[in-house]
């Protein structure tokens, strides 16, 4: 009997990541016990372990002393709903500090059915390469034949070089080989670990792409218990209006008009939250016009994923609300087709759409302003508010580095740093901002300010309470403890569902009990709801104190553009509203348990079993 | 007369996005919808979204909040997003 309980050591994480050094073409299997998953989870998690323990964080993370980790989690490749998500960890070029950027599709899952929690790519190789997975065989190929292809001829090419059906494939666009600051890694065509800069790391190893197939099946504890789990899950998610209604028929871009609506919908750079023609760009006019289809990612029972038809470019996917968002109302463009091929250009470049619509509504308020002046971009089309032409023209340069989109490819902040003006550049820790102006949401606002990897939303979705009503609804303009305190627990359950290989728009129509016990039942554990949550927690800190190695100054870093501070909201529901940040930040760090200048104090690294890396 | 905006499934059943409807609360405003548009209240059983000039009535004074000439009301069907 024992022989046979041996056989197996742990259930939904296989226990194993694959180790590629690109440097000296070493490829490794290295096994982790049960142990250290009861601590991280697996993922989010285990990739900040690895990276603390073997990384220093003040390396350069263009150089190849900077790791890539790529780790789908314990539930990816099971039929755990969603179940199909992996993140890539690493230091970012765009910020300095850590990055977890997140992706669904299919290509996490079938690196699980190969038999792998995830891969630490390490060191750079000599000229491009491409890693092909299948099962235990790992072989390290030339890609010099495919440097400079777009994603979709990249895919093509390596599907008929294996010629196999099965393959999954990850890889950089042109912007990740040429090191655009916020280069995505792409999977599945057109979905995007996007943020922060991942796919300049990737070229920065000359590594294209990692191409997977494998034949196992995930090892699951409990079976039976684990089917009879799932399949309530499943239907909680199909009962709930928005998980199995709203979502699936108008995709996440059905928030374009809640947001404006709402007064938060950032127009022409945040300098309004309401935009005018935010009908013409929402979910239902793409529903009505464009959509043929909508596309889950592996095991979803939702599929927000949006399949679109347009005259000029065909068939493709998406784009999210954040991309209609960051390349329409935040650069006045309100010509859904145009926003349509613009995310279509950023997904075939390898590109994340939030940084590109970013950047362009920096540089577009520049021009506004005077700053950036007509003989500076010579014949190239003028960065004025809704020219469309702005759009094919500066993303293909920036992808390239050619000409004024080399400036383009460092990112909103360093250009407008240039000008001495980084203050029109709406990021936080230099990350471009998503589609939520905090002047309507300040508790996002303050989930922005203090979110691990930068500006970014999905970590800390606020805009659930504050705006949704999920799980309850909160006043936007509350800015009490319980406000600060919600803002924590939306943070650590965010760690954990992405630690957990799950999608976060779970959270409509699932809470952390449910979460507790798909893993229980998986993993044949008997974690309680606070044990898990304590995992997130535990990883939060971990992820702040890789930041604080790295350089992080909260006094300066934990900020929002002076914009939310102190230039009142000038029309609409949230008219003379700013941040109030300075009072919250400080009941932050305190709810937090850190110190009053953001430090991870060794008493509660203690607490979370992390003192090892203060 | 309130200006009432209605958002996703809501436009199929009233044919339009835009309506005007005589109503002094937003309680009221609910009734004279349910009436006229069949399939309206089977639409927001689940839940709702209504704004009064941007501001969400959970915020105001929820169903008795009163509506004034010029007012704008938004009604949306569950949804979300990220
Ligand atoms: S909800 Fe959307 S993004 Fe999340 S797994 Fe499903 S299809 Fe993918």
């Amino acid at each position: 009997m024992s022989i046979f309980i041996l056989a197996i050591s742990m259930y939904g994480n296989w226990g194993k990541f694959l180790r590629v050094n690109l440097s000296n073409g070493e490829v490794k299997v290295e096994e982790y016990n049960e142990e250290l998953a009861k601590k991280w989870l697996g993922s989010r998690g285990l990739a900040i372990y690895f990276l603390l323990k073997e990384m220093d964080p003040t390396v350069d993370p263009l150089s190849p002393e900077n790791k890539l980790i790529i780790t789908p989690g314990p539930l990816s490749g099971t039929s755990a709903p969603t179940g199909g998500r992996y993140n890539v960890i690493t230091k970012s070029p765009h910020t300095g500090f850590i990055t977890m950027a997140n992706s669904g599709g299919y290509f996490g899952a079938e690196l699980k059915f190969a038999g792998y929690d995830g891969i630490i790519v390490e060191g750079k190789a000599e000229k491009p390469v491409y890693i092909y997975i299948k099962d235990e065989n790992v072989e390290i190929r030339d890609a010099s034949h495919l440097w400079g292809k777009l994603v979709s001829e990249t895919e093509e090419a390596i599907r008929k070089e294996i010629g196999s059906k099965k393959l999954r494939i990850a890889l950089i666009g042109p912007a990740g080989e040429n090191l655009v600051k916020f280069a995505a890694v792409m999977n599945d065509g057109h979905r995007a670990a996007g943020r922060a800069g991942v796919g300049a790391v990737m070229g920065s190893k000359n590594l294209k792409a990692i191409a997977v197939e494998g034949s196992k099946t995930v090892p699951i504890a409990d079976k039976q218990k684990f089917m009879l789990t799932i399949r309530e899950k499943i239907n909680k998610l199909r009962n709930d209006p928005v998980a199995g209604g709203g979502l699936p028929k108008y995709g996440t871009a059905v928030l374009v008009n809640i947001i404006n609506e709402n007064g938060l919908y950032p127009t022409r750079n945040f300098q309004t939250g309401v935009y005018e023609h935010a009908y013409e760009q929402s979910g239902e006019a793409m529903a009505a016009k464009y959509l043929i289809r909508n596309q889950p990612c592996y095991a979803c029972p939702i599929g927000c994923g949006r399949v679109n038809k347009l005259p000029t470019i065909g068939v493709t996917e998406g784009p999210e609300y954040e991309s209609t968002w960051a390349l329409g109302a935040n650069l006045g463009i309100n010509d859904l087709a145009s926003i349509i091929e613009a995310n279509h250009l950023c997904d075939e470049l390898g590109l994340d759409t939030i940084s590109t619509g970013g950047t362009l509504a920096t540089a577009m308020e520049l021009y506004e302003k005077g700053f950036i002046k007509d003989e500076d971009l010579g014949e190239a089309p003028p960065f004025r508010w809704g020219n469309t032409e702005v759009l094919h023209y500066y993303i293909t340069k920036l992808a390239k580095r050619e000409g004024f989109g080399d400036k383009l490819a460092e990112g909103g902040y360093r250009l407008a740093e240039s000008y001495g003006h980084p203050e029109y550049s709406m990021s936080v820790k230099k990350l471009e901002l998503p589609a939520y102006d905090p002047r309507g949401a300040e508790g996002h606002g303050l989930g922005y300010a203090t979110n691990n990897r930068g500006g970014c939303h999905i970590k800390n979705y606020m805009i659930s309470p504050e705006i949704l009503g999920y799980p309850y609804k909160m006043d936007p303009h509350d800015i009490s403890d319980d406000k600060v305190k919600m803002l924590i627990i939306f943070q650590d359950l965010s760690a954990l569902i992405d630690a957990a290989g799950l999608c976060l728009f779970t959270t409509f129509g699932l809470g952390a009990d449910d979460y507790r016990d798909m893993l229980n039942a998986a993993l044949g554990w008997d974690f309680s709801t606070e044990d898990y949550l304590k995992i997130g927690e535990r990883i939060w800190n971990a992820e702040r104190l890789f930041n604080l190695k790295a350089g992080l100054d909260p006094a300066k870093d934990d900020t929002l553009p002076k914009r939310f501070l102190e230039e009142p909201m000038p029309e609409g529901p949230n008219k003379g509203y700013v941040v109030r940040l300075k009072e919250m930040l400080p009941r932050y760090y305190a709810l937090r348990g850190w110190t009053e200048d953001g430090k991870v104090p060794p008493e509660k690294a203690k607490e979370l079993g992390i003192e090892e890396f203060v | 007369m309130v200006k009432v905006k209605v958002f996703a499934t809501l436009i199929k059943l009233t044919g339009r996005k835009i309506l005007e409807v005589p109503a002094g609360s937003v309680g009221e405003l609910l009734e004279k919808l349910y009436s006229t548009y069949p399939g309206f209240e089977e639409e927001l059983k689940r839940g709702f979204m209504i704004l009064v000039n941007g501001r969400n009535i959970e915020h105001l004074q929820g169903l008795q909040t009163p509506l004034r000439e010029e007012d704008i009301v938004s009604i949306f069907p569950p949804a979300g997003g990220g």
